[in-house]
């Protein structure tokens, strides 16, 4: 490891035991966001990082008015020339960072065998190689290793096993046998990175606090716990109960809200803004060292929205027509987003409307001549731009007004 | 437009506001004037403001004669509701909000501006004694015109004489209540069913009252220790997933662990619902997703223990869990543990509740499944579900 004043970007432990991100000598709070630049009418192989119309040098422009630092990409495509090309000009043109992602494997078919040794190596090498390309990248901030890649322990999506693992009869010491196994790789990353890379952190994205216990055994090297939580207003006891089983810096790698209301069947900005400004709020009530830091825990070093523009590819990925239809089924239930919990099946989460940036079909040029999806920021954009700017002011956030729900009670 | 009191000639004035009000009841105390304002003092008094007209639950096993002349507590008339607990709407459960207008469940202005008072006093006595109420509430009614707060008490058991009981409206906001109080009882805990009385129900000011602090509660917390048990909390009203497919049996008499009774829970292996999967939390108050300010301060418990057993052995529940119901209104935590495969004989399992932050609990208890590990279904058994 080289010593903190050499790297780019460290988290400080001050006295108290608070976290601080540092970030070329100052102390840095990630405002950030997710960022997928899919056009209308595409699917989620498109590769944007070679988009002719450079999305990114509009986004980047808006971006930066709204104050975000940080962007966060899931994993980057095969042009690594291409990747660089988009890391530098986010950064050098609007001094935005980028959290570079890999899935581990996650999302391979048949299933992430995170148990199989050749596996492992295939999987650490894509890893490493990514690093080596893009770890001399000045607007690199951090590597987020995996994606809510626990939620497979117990098998609820990507399940995977193995000979091993089969043989052991009692299914909750399976669920933990997966979880060391899959923590002990995501270790050995984090070792091998800090090898190569000792100038950026390396964050685990993990699903909830969901086997943080076991990662605090058997992941210790990686750097910051970043967690995926969609839990409405509150993180609820998020921050302390990360203090107590995990001492890590915290980070939201994945948190928001979305902007359609499937009770009341139409776009509700009012939603999305009220709930983003709740989250930002407990952020910043949690950020170490930092005046603001008050009653709160002192280890969070910030979050990146879910997301920066909606994705009309989502609601059925395999459906060609779909592509191009902003759908409005929702996908999954979440009682936290209670506004309209009490639509149909209390199916209320629509993944196709998270952006804080509407996407629309209409094609708008760009300075080059290209075109692009034009895009018109929502609600939620002012609202955390103006939070962002004045964070004290953040105790007279007001519910939307709306008529009360009626249905049942049944989940 | 709401309606002001008009039992109360100061609080006519324009402008009148809180600091008033109080000045005036600190004046109408040292003169000997009591401030209050009725709901109920006897049938056909024109002190009454507002009208049990909001019927609840299994409605159909309720009756009530508001002119009931039987040893009434003041004057010559109480209510007299009878509760006969034969679930004919199939809930479990009934109850009754005292409206204005009546009939009112928040779709039309109606109600009262009660600043300046502080408490709700009734006075109540069961037929035999034992009969168990749930809770007794102000306000709650939301709807297009809610009310501006909602407390309530209880559960608690009543005696064969007058009992006076009192709601602690300090410190709350009290400028449109349109359910003035409700009562709510269950099956569970009245399997008998229930006949009781009510009488002289009113709004008042207490300058001594000061306003009510969450209440840390005594370990151990039950929420299931016998069938009716007023031991008990939480209530077994969160049902998920393939809900149509379980059945719960709160009062088995199928070997229980301690007592008289446990608690069995069918469910049947039909997908009726599409989910695969199924769960129940145990929620207070009944169907509380987080919509409802109303959890209990846990925070001295160290554990959840519960004993369970499977009717076969090997039955699969992925996982008991304390807490985690999100809304407006959030459990403050979540502990759990799972999966868990049951045995054939009682066990006793433990959430271990070190460092959680249990000041704010709604969801009680739950348990959740599904068909991929228990593909025949699953029935199991609980007992002695406690915080300790």
């Amino acid at each position: 490891m080289a010593p903190a004043a050499r790297k780019k970007a460290y988290v400080k432990t001050l006295k108290d035991g608070q976290y601080q991100l540092m970030v070329a000598g100052r102390p840095f709070i990630v405002k950030g966001v997710c960022y997928n630049p899919i056009p209308v009418g595409e699917s989620h192989d498109y590769d944007f990082w070679n988009d002719p119309a450079q999305p990114w040098l509009v986004d980047g422009q808006l971006m930066k008015k709204m104050g975000i630092n940080t962007v966060r990409f899931y994993q980057p495509g095969e042009d690594m020339a291409a990747v660089r090309r988009v890391v530098s000009d986010l950064y050098k043109k609007f001094g935005i960072r980028t959290m570079m992602g890999h899935w581990l494997g996650f999302w391979n078919y048949p299933a992430p065998f995170y148990d199989d040794e050749d596996f492992r190596k295939k999987v650490k090498a894509d890893v490493l190689a990514m690093v080596e390309a893009l770890k001399d990248e000045e607007g690199i901030l951090f590597w987020v290793l995996g994606n809510e890649n626990n939620y497979s322990f117990s098998g609820k999506i990507n399940s995977w096993s193995s000979e091993r693992i089969d043989k052991i009869q009692d299914p909750r010491q399976c669920l933990l046998a997966r979880a060391e196994t899959y923590y002990t790789l995501v270790n050995e990353i984090a070792q091998e990175i800090h090898k190569i890379d000792p100038a950026h952190p390396v964050v685990m994205g993990n699903g909830e606090l969901i086997c943080l216990d076991v990662a605090s055994t058997f992941a210790k090297d990686v750097d910051i716990v970043g967690c995926i939580i969609y839990r409405g207003k509150t993180f609820g006891n998020i921050f302390k109960t990360l203090k107590n089983t995990f001492d890590k810096p915290l980070l939201f790698v994945e948190f928001g809200a979305d902007a359609y209301n499937a009770y009341e069947k139409k776009e509700d900005e009012d939603m999305q803004a009220y709930f983003l400004e709740y989250q930002w709020a407990e952020i910043y009530r949690n950020l170490g060292g930092t005046a603001a830091a008050g009653d709160g825990v002192g280890n969070c070093i910030g979050g990146v929205m879910f997301e920066w523009t909606d994705e009309w590819w989502k609601h059925d990925e395999w459906d060609a027509n779909g592509l191009s239809v902003h759908d409005t089924e929702s996908n999954w239930s979440n009682g936290a987003y209670y506004f309209d919990i009490k639509a149909d099946r209390n199916m209320n989460m629509n993944e196709e409307w998270f952006g804080l940036v509407k996407l629309l079909p209409e094609e708008e040029k760009t300075s080059s001549g290209q075109v692009l999806n034009k895009r018109v920021p929502r609600k939620a954009y002012y609202a955390i731009r103006e939070f962002w700017r004045h964070p004290s002011k953040s105790s007279s956030i007001k519910s939307p007004e709306r008529p009360a729900a009626a249905g049942k009670n049944k989940r | 437009m709401r309606k002001w009191i008009v039992g109360l000639a100061v609080l006519l004035a324009v402008g009148w506001n809180v600091c008033a009000a109080e000045e005036k009841a600190a004046e109408e105390k040292a003169t000997g004037e009591v401030k209050s304002f009725p709901v109920y003092t006897d049938a056909k008094s024109p002190d009454n403001h507002y009208i049990p007209s909001g019927w609840m639950g299994d409605f159909g096993d309720l009756s009530m004669d508001d002119k009931y002349m039987g040893d009434p507590h003041s004057g010559s008339t109480s209510i007299k509701f009878v509760y006969t607990a034969k679930k004919t709407q199939n809930q479990g459960w009934a109850g009754v909000y005292w409206q204005n207008p009546a009939n009112n469940w928040g779709s039309k202005k109606g109600g009262f501006d009660l600043t300046g008072l502080n408490k709700l006093t009734l006075w109540m006595r069961g037929d035999k004694g034992g009969e168990v109420i749930d809770k007794i509430a102000v306000g709650g009614i939301k709807g297009t015109y809610p009310d501006t707060t909602e407390v309530s008490v209880g559960p608690i058991e009543l005696t064969t004489t007058w009992t006076p009981y009192t709601v602690n409206l300090a410190g709350k906001d009290l400028s449109y209540i349109n359910g003035a109080l409700c009562w709510v009882a269950n099956a569970d805990s009245n399997p008998n069913g229930a006949t009781f009385y009510i009488d002289d129900i009113k709004f008042e000011y207490d300058p001594a009252l000061k306003p009510a602090g969450k209440k840390t509660q005594e370990m151990p917390f039950y929420i299931y220790a016998d069938k009716g048990s007023i031991q008990n909390h939480f209530i077994p009203s969160g049902w998920m997933g393939d809900y149509s497919d379980l059945k719960i049996d709160v009062g088995s008499t199928d070997n229980p662990y301690f007592g008289k009774t446990c608690i069995k829970i069918t469910y049947d292996n039909k997908a009726t619902n599409g989910a695969r999967w199924a769960g129940m939390y145990w929620q207070y108050p009944a169907n509380n997703w987080g919509g409802v300010d109303g959890g209990f301060d846990l925070s001295r418990a160290k554990k959840l223990t519960f004993w369970a057993r499977g009717e076969k052995g090997g039955e699969r529940i992925e996982e008991f869990k304390v807490g985690g119901i999100m809304g407006e209104y959030s459990d403050s935590d979540t502990a759990g543990i799972g999966p868990v495969v049951l045995d054939k004989e009682w066990k006793q399992y433990t959430i271990d509740l070190t460092g959680k932050d249990l000041s704010y609990i709604i969801g009680g208890f739950a348990w959740a499944t599904n068909l991929d590990v228990n593909p025949d279904g699953a029935v199991f058994y609980l007992d002695e579900i406690k915080y300790e």
